[in-house]
């Protein structure tokens, strides 16, 4: 049994890497307490999230969101007896609301998910939302990291549910699931305006129920309103989770999503798999070349095409004068997130024209995410939108950047 | 002293009630400390002083009337306590089958009436005795698995004279064991008597959850069965015994748990008539179940005002015709809840108060806790005084002198007003959610009892409930002086489970599997065939020897798994 | 460092009765603390996979009738997992005879009925603190 070592000052790297080969290898008391640390944010879970990232974005990330009442979390337990069918390692994170004002919490969604959540395949962490708004808990995507690390094939993230606000879980997640309640009616006009649209798969669950088919086709309606989303067209599923019918149709879904989404090519695959890639060898010599990046303390994540993603810490040489984080280390956060995705082509790409929206003050310690995607791409011009996101899947800043496509190579150090 | 503000004769009852507020509000606060409103335990405000004014006297006829005539306020019988009292039974259970005949033997020895089996946790879970725990086995009932096993600890009792309340929660197997004992013993089932005391399985979701866990659509179907069959074979058993126990236990105000439970009744009396049965079929075999807290008067008033609701609704919603229909009868247990651990000779204290209100609200059957209750379950000792204490108030006490000897007290029949009407608020609200089954399905009455049972605490944790000896006038306790455990001998629970084996070895396979495919046939089948009823095709298996776990894993596998209904 | 304790309220064995699980769960919210509820009958082996990924710092057993009886099984099966720093405590109706027992078992207290709520959570947090001083020295 592994016990977390508390890092000291001689053994702690062996500890460190002890601790990293148990979370790869699964063991579930050290993912646990690596989970706890980082819900409250001890020191030594900052290392370990950094030793992390090589591990990363092999699992598929999905969002199950919806108004309280909707069954979430007996479709979740339902999903997790399918995904078992199916030979799949599956994590759930289920996110509670905390009491603002004791700071209490009853964690409840385990009542739901003890059929499923007794099997060695799953693992289940239910975490407090901390007073954290937006649906998740403000460390969220940092334990999925860590279930990411351990190999789950899938990791479920359950929001609060407590309505509109729960549209976090779209950065954070691959695809997000919004369960609807049968008889939404007036609701929908409601509910559209905020989480339905944040939705890559609608589940009319509890679909035995009279009003099933008139919320499912209300909802089919609504998307006929709809432009597809880059690619994808939304899904209306319809599942009776106490049954466990219609829950194989979801994950079909899931799946067709994360091909169609371009999620699949990564799924399998941990950030040193892919690390192997030329593209990414690429982008990663340029990081590696690049004196401003290094200073600012930037750390490249991954790419896809016409993207890449860029990490970042807020620590104290990063803060202004008002002791939040400063507009120009954002800026290069993103602006490199952009600029390397645009020089992926083989060609230099110079920056023309940027603009960027402060949206959030970013606080001291807040893990950043800039990931870059490409709007347009002509043979001369192309234009990339950048979001910034801290942890828990706020975006705290959006840029837009236009780059002229060069005719010249890059340097020679910088190729292959 | 305050000089006296009253003059010696009022001119009316208005004068006379205005000078004694005058005077009462004037002491009261210099003898106690506060004038606060009190509230009983469902939070209706309780005055001072009732008085002629607080009842309105020309509604006697449609309120109160008389005993054996609608609306039945003062009872459902016209002789009620002077007649036939109630029946004594006293619920058991513990052990092997021989361990649970001998104790049955002994408390109708000391005067019970009636037979009742408390079955092992292990059967209300729905398994047989070899797949759980061997250490809890027995210790809080009569492991009972087989018709073998119903026939060892009916032993010696007369099925066609006795009446018999087995605790058996959906789908009944105590029963369908006893019936093949009684097929065994040449007794003709149209004599037998009784009740199927756990069939109500909307309160196991809502409250205890000691059900065997099959998904509510499943369960619902195995009631309607159970109440057809039974209707036609068994006629003078009551299949259903709607329980509000339970629900008060979990925290349920006594208001609540008479509301949510005429809200179960409706709801199955429902089910039964959509199932084709006629209502003045059914509604006679209906049976109640309560708790009786200590709050004295206000169990009373509940039990009054269940009555009379119950003989309205029977006639308004379902168009009843035959009297059996709308009386309301019940079986009521003194509380656990209200029992403690410290002092717990003082427990027989409040079981005899509690008896008390169950009495005057006129059951007809009662159950009194042994005072030990608290600490463990209860031994021979303490359930031979719980005996005892319904004797002393029956013969010594002369409390069935008067039918309904509260009935026309200003309070209790104002009382008795307020808590018909909060009743019937939370039956409205529960009739808004849908019915019964909706509001259970969707969490409203759990959510309701679980605040409840919480602001009671609240009550005694602020000491503005007392509790003699939790809260208030504590001692130092001789731990010495607590009755000494009773727990099935090992070597006894271990020679039933070996012949438990070996009785199952010896069956012959083919017939068990051919009647527990039958069992699972019947269960989507339509209900209308001969062999369709899903409580003949289990009644059909005890008989051949098919075991309690083997009935509910084939149930369970065919109608679903169910999960508690829990909100916190 | 926050130490919100962490608790995992639940039951184990056969019996159904909740009231004194929910009530307790409910009043250790209303202290502050991150109450993790579990439905009744839970299989030993579940209690142990739960308080594992949950990394709870105690756990509290509801028990109302005999379903203490097995309450030593578990404890073993905790040591075995290693998770022999959480704090396990028991509230209901136990017998002065088990009690002794189940206390040479490991069981850290015994809550019978009339303890006061105030009495449950300020053990408990006296209990999670102690806990955390050994998994986090300072």
């Amino acid at each position: 049994m592994t016990k977390p070592h508390h890092a000291g000052t001689s053994g702690a790297t062996t500890a460190h890497a002890h601790r990293i080969d148990a979370i790869r290898a699964g063991d579930r008391a050290t993912i646990a307490r690596a989970i706890s640390e980082i819900e409250n944010d001890q020191p030594a879970s900052r290392a370990l999230s950094r030793s992390l990232t090589a591990w990363l974005g092999a699992a598929q990330v999905i969002g199950i969101t919806g108004p309280p009442g909707a069954g979430k979390s007996t479709l979740i337990n339902a999903l997790l007896q399918e995904y078992a069918a199916r030979g799949k390692r599956v994590a759930v994170t289920a996110i509670d609301p905390s009491s603002p004002i004791t700071g209490g919490a009853v964690l409840g969604d385990r009542i739901r998910m003890s059929d499923a959540g007794a099997a060695d395949s799953v693992f289940i962490r239910s975490l407090a939302s901390r007073g954290h708004p937006g649906g998740l808990a403000r460390s969220t995507r940092r334990i999925v990291d860590v279930l990411d690390a351990a190999g789950f094939d899938v990791i479920i993230v359950e929001t609060v549910g407590a309505g509109q606000g729960d549209v976090d879980i779209r950065t954070l997640a691959d695809a997000s699931v919004v369960v609807c309640p049968p008889g939404l009616g007036d609701d929908v006009q409601a509910i559209k305006a905020g989480i339905l649209e944040i939705a890559d798969v609608l589940v009319v669950n509890k679909g035995d129920q009279p009003l099933a088919d008139r919320t499912e086709r209300e909802l089919k309606d609504m998307l006929h309103l709809r432009a597809r989303r880059s690619g994808w067209q939304v899904r209306v599923v319809r599942t009776t989770a106490t049954t466990g019918a219609g829950v194989a149709a979801l994950i079909d879904a899931l799946q067709a999503h994360a091909t169609e989404a371009g999620v699949a090519q990564r799924l399998g695959k941990t950030t040193k798999d892919r690390a192997a890639d030329p593209v990414t060898r690429q982008l990663q010599r340029f990081s590696d070349a690049d004196a401003y990046q290094q200073h600012i303390g930037l750390e490249f994540v991954e790419q896809s095409p016409g993207s890449a993603t860029y990490r970042m810490r807020v620590e104290p040489q990063h803060m202004n004068f008002n002791g939040k984080c400063h507009g120009g280390a954002l800026f290069t956060l993103a602006d490199t997130a952009f600029g390397v995705a645009a020089n992926a082509y083989g060609v230099v790409a110079a920056g023309i024209d940027t603009h960027m929206t402060f949206q959030v003050a970013v606080d001291l310690g807040e893990v950043l995410t800039a990931r870059s995607t490409e709007v347009s791409r002509s043979k001369k011009i192309a234009i990339y939108r950048v979001d910034i996101t801290r942890g828990d899947g706020k975006v705290v800043a959006a840029f837009t950047g236009t780059v002229y496509m060069t005719a010249h190579p890059h340097a020679a150090h910088l190729r292959a | 002293m305050n000089k006296p503000l009253t003059t010696p004769f009022p001119a009316s009852t208005a004068e006379a009630s205005v000078l004694w507020s005058a005077e009462y509000s004037a002491q009261i606060v210099a003898q106690v400390g506060h004038d606060r409103t009190v509230h009983n335990r469902s939070g209706i405000p309780i005055k001072p002083l009732y008085t002629p004014l607080d009842v309105d006297t020309s509604r006697f006829d449609a309120e109160v009337g008389f005993p054996g005539q609608t609306p039945f306020t003062r009872g459902i019988y016209a002789t009620m306590h002077r007649g036939r009292t109630w029946t004594q039974r006293q619920l058991i259970g513990l052990g092997t089958p021989a361990a649970y005949n001998e104790r049955l033997r002994d408390i109708i020895d000391q005067g019970a009436s009636a037979v009742s089996l408390i079955p092992c946790n292990s059967v209300f879970r729905g398994y047989d005795m070899d797949e759980v725990d061997e250490e809890l086995l027995g210790t809080c009932g009569v492991v009972a698995n087989s018709a073998d096993h119903m026939t060892g600890c009916l032993d010696g009792i007369d099925l066609a004279k006795t009446s018999c309340a087995m605790n058996d929660p959906s789908p009944f197997t105590l029963l369908a064991f006893m019936l093949a004992t009684a097929k065994r013993r040449g007794v003709d089932w149209r004599t037998i008597s009784g009740t199927s005391n756990q069939s109500d399985y909307l309160s196991h979701f809502v409250a205890n959850h000691m059900f065997f866990r099959i998904a509510l659509p499943g369960a619902r179907r195995i009631l309607t069965d159970h109440i057809a069959w039974c209707g036609q074979h068994v006629p003078r058993w009551n299949p259903l015994s709607v329980v509000g126990q339970h629900m008060q236990q979990a925290g349920a105000t006594p208001a609540e748990a008479m509301a949510f439970t005429l809200s179960s009744a409706l709801q199955y009396a429902d089910d039964c008539v959509a199932a084709g049965m006629s209502p003045d079929t059914v509604l006679p075999r209906f049976t109640f179940f309560f708790d009786i807290s200590i709050s004295f008067f206000e169990e009373v008033a509940k039990f009054r005002a269940g009555r009379r609701i119950w003989a309205r609704l029977t006639r308004e919603r379902y168009g009843a015709q035959d009297p059996r229909s709308w009386r309301f009868k019940f079986h009521g247990q003194t509380s656990g809840v209200d029992l403690t651990r410290q002092q717990p000779l003082n427990n027989i204290a409040r079981v005899t108060t509690q008896a008390m209100a169950g009495i005057f609200g006129g059951l007809q059957s009662l159950h009194t806790d042994a005072y030990d209750e608290a600490l463990s379950c209860p031994t021979a000792h303490g359930a031979r005084i719980a005996v005892a204490t319904q004797n002393i108030l029956r013969e010594e006490a002369h409390l069935t002198d008067v039918i309904d000897p509260l009935g026309g007290s200003y309070y209790v029949e104002s009382l008795t007003n307020d808590m018909e009407a909060q009743i019937l608020a939370i039956m409205a609200d529960v009739d808004a959610a849908g019915g019964m089954y909706k509001a259970v399905e969707s969490g409203l009455v759990q959510g309701r009892i679980g605040e409840s049972a919480r602001r009671h605490q609240d009550r005694v944790d602020t000491g503005l409930q007392t509790v003699v000896g939790v809260n208030a006038y504590q001692v130092n306790e001789d731990a010495s002086a607590r009755p000494a455990l009773a727990r099935p001998a090992p070597a006894e629970m271990g020679a039933h489970l070996r012949d438990f084996a070996a009785y199952k070895a010896q069956r012959s396979a083919e017939a068990v599997a051919k009647a527990l495919d039958d069992l699972a046939r019947s269960t989507h089948a339509n209900g209308q065939g001969p062999r369709d009823n899903i409580f003949g095709q289990i009644v059909a298996a005890a008989d051949i020897g098919c075991t309690h776990g083997e009935i509910c894993g084939t149930l369970r596998r065919e109608l679903g798994f169910g999960h508690p209904l829990i909100v916190v | 460092m926050d130490i919100r304790p962490k608790v995992l309220v639940t039951k184990i064995g056969l019996d159904g009765h909740d009231r004194g699980s929910r009530i307790v769960a409910a009043h250790l919210r209303d202290a502050g603390m991150e109450v993790v509820y579990t439905p009744p009958w839970q299989a030993i082996k579940t209690v142990v996979k739960l308080a594992m990924e949950e990394d709870v710092d105690v756990i509290g057993l509801s028990s109302l009738a005999t379903d203490h009886l097995i309450v030593p099984k578990l404890m073993v099966a905790l040591r075995e997992a290693g998770l022999d720093d959480v704090v396990v405590v028991i509230g209901g109706i136990v017998p002065d005879e088990d009690e002794q027992m189940l206390l040479d078992a490991g069981v850290a207290r015994v809550f019978h009925p009339g303890s006061k709520l105030e009495d449950i959570s300020a053990f408990v947090v006296e209990a999670t603190a102690r806990v955390r001083a050994a998994r986090f020295p300072a």
